[in-house]
């Protein structure tokens, strides 16, 4: 096999056969200031036009070394096109919505042409752009929210955990039920437009909600899910999910995007036999407040775990030095 | 403790909104000391609360019914007290910093300080350090309380600090920090009184800025 980025992705992705080094990869946004300067293209106009979202995906890649390029780097598309008034921030802030939709849990209206709808057309075309510029050299990933993360965006976070606490199963399962399509129908549409792997984001995060949560709510939609979304496809969940390894295992995925607090080691060992492990370098601590040593640690320590594509563990925050991104990368090439 | 104490902690604990009313509503009837309604039985409910929080028997959706059920039986025994309500344990002014709408966290925090029987003042979210340091010198808190969900916005924290100290506060109050990219490390860089990683480790750090552990 030819040690090509976009070869060593997808052999790491199935857990095939190793190249000369890991891959550095990133399921979530690389994007930060020098980045932005290196490129000549900022926040906001790179989650709203197609050309310079590309471009910044692209910069990843060639700039920085990353092995794939990933061109969504906010939450909010399938939130935008359902409702939410959203905010696309600014060069030093990320989007974020001011409104819930769906708070009293009424019945989730999904537009019949909500792939049309510009926060989620932009995506679909930018990963065209993409195509032409690197398919085959470098692996695609497409993202969509899934329905856990929408439901958040349309009912509010606490008002949702709210109904979660006060068993109000059935609101939550309609509303999970209403928005699954949403997720489906972009990440088929995201692999038509050209994404090689699908990075589904959905927040049951340890920091929020128990295991048997997810696993009385969002296990059997994840299943169902997996089942009919051909294409790759891997589970981003942040915080510490120690507790429900097994259960993402359980629930198709291919791959697991997960955060430093879950032990890469404890990871390998208790799911590395049945999914692909991506992470899990530190973000707060590491890469925005360390330097390239301190990066290269913790990148070494995963690679020795037997993480499969090296990555920070989410969106790395804004102001991350460029130079921490490139010792990641740096720390992959040393070999395995 | 008496039966109709332990009835209410446990609904409380249990998060048994529907019942809560009227459990405590026999427990007055029954002649219970006010005062022990609420600390033994809503306050120290939320206490274990907290602790089952920390060591992940329970999680955010049972923690929200909990502090909700507290709520319930708190508003049926404030009428009934002499003088403005529950005696305060102190005032805690808790607000989530400039360029930040995350609250989830910061909204926990509050409660478990509520429950925990301390007077809390919710300023929201996206504050400005001006903003934040008129409100102290305004309603002069006994601690100040910084939520930041996102390394973009921790940095407000410092200057909230630096601007108390500008406008010769910052002995007046005690500042703890919180939220996820935050740490000791960074607490102790800018110049804050503490750091709690969770609802629970504030409300003993609140306990401990006013000497009440």
């Amino acid at each position: 096999m030819k040690s090509t980025p976009y070869n060593l992705v997808m052999s790491a992705l199935y857990k095939g056969e190793k190249g000369s080094r890991p891959p550095a990869g990133n399921p979530t946004s690389i994007v930060c200031h020098d980045l932005m300067d290196a490129c000549g293209v900022s926040f906001p106009q790179a989650h709203v036009d197609a050309n310079a979202m590309a471009e910044l995906a692209l910069a990843g890649h060639e700039t920085i070394g990353f092995d794939t390029v990933m061109p969504e780097y906010s939450v909010h598309q399938e939130a935008a096109a359902l409702g939410c008034e959203v905010d696309w921030g600014s060069r030093d802030r990320m989007p974020d919505s001011r409104n819930f939709p769906y708070a009293d849990f009424s019945d989730v209206v999904v537009p019949e042409n909500i792939l049309e709808k510009p926060s989620m057309r932009v995506v679909l075309d930018a990963l065209s752009i993409l195509r032409r510029h690197v398919g085959g050299r470098a692996a695609i990933v497409g993202k969509v929210m899934g329905p856990w993360t929408l439901a958040y965006h349309m009912a509010g976070t606490q008002n949702l955990l709210l109904h979660v606490g006060l068993g109000e199963k059935d609101k939550i399962n309609k509303m999970l039920r209403q928005l699954m399509p949403v997720t489906t129908a972009f990440a088929r549409a995201q692999f038509q437009a050209g994404a090689d792997i699908m990075v589904l984001a959905d927040h049951a995060t340890g920091n929020l909600v128990g295991p048997y949560h997810y696993e009385e709510y969002l296990l059997p939609i994840h299943q169902e899910m997996t089942a009919t979304i051909e294409g790759p496809l891997i589970l981003h969940v942040c915080g510490n999910c120690m507790d429900r390894l097994e259960l993402f295992a359980d629930a198709g995925f291919d791959g697991y995007h997960f955060e430093w607090q879950v032990d890469a080691k404890a990871a390998v060992e208790r799911i590395g036999h049945r999914m692909c492990l991506v992470g899990n370098v530190n973000n707060a601590q590491t890469l925005f407040q360390g330097g390239p040593e301190e990066v290269r640690k913790q990148a070494r320590y995963a690679v020795e775990a037997g993480v499969n594509i090296i990555a920070p563990e989410c969106a790395i925050p804004l102001a991350t030095p460029m130079n921490n991104l490139k010792a990641l990368v740096a720390a992959v090439h040393e070999g395995y | 403790m008496s039966d109709h104490i332990a009835t209410v902690k446990k609904a409380v604990v249990d998060g048994r909104h529907t019942e809560i009313e009227t459990l405590v509503q026999r427990a007055i009837d029954n002649k219970a000391d006010l005062d022990t309604i609420i600390n033994e039985a809503l306050i120290g409910a939320m206490e274990i609360v907290g602790q089952r929080f920390a060591a992940n028997e329970i999680f955010v959706p049972e923690m929200l019914v909990s502090a909700l059920t507290m709520k319930k039986g708190l508003a049926l025994i404030k009428p009934l007290l002499k003088g403005d309500g529950p005696e305060s344990k102190g005032c805690i002014l808790i607000l989530t910093v400039k360029g930040d709408l995350h609250d989830i966290g910061k909204n926990l925090v509050a409660m478990m300080l509520e429950g925990a029987g301390f007077n809390v003042l919710d300023l929201g979210v996206d504050l400005s350090a001006e903003k934040v340091v008129s409100k102290v010198e305004e309603l002069k808190p006994d601690i100040l309380a910084l939520s930041a969900l996102l390394t973009t916005t921790m940095p407000e924290m410092e200057k909230v600090i630096r601007t108390l100290e500008s406008r010769g506060l910052r002995d007046s109050v005690k500042v703890m920090i919180g939220g996820a990219p935050v740490d000791s490390k960074f607490a102790d860089k800018i110049g804050a009184d503490g750091y709690g990683k969770d609802a629970g480790e504030a409300v003993q750090l609140a306990k401990k800025f006013l000497h009440l552990n």
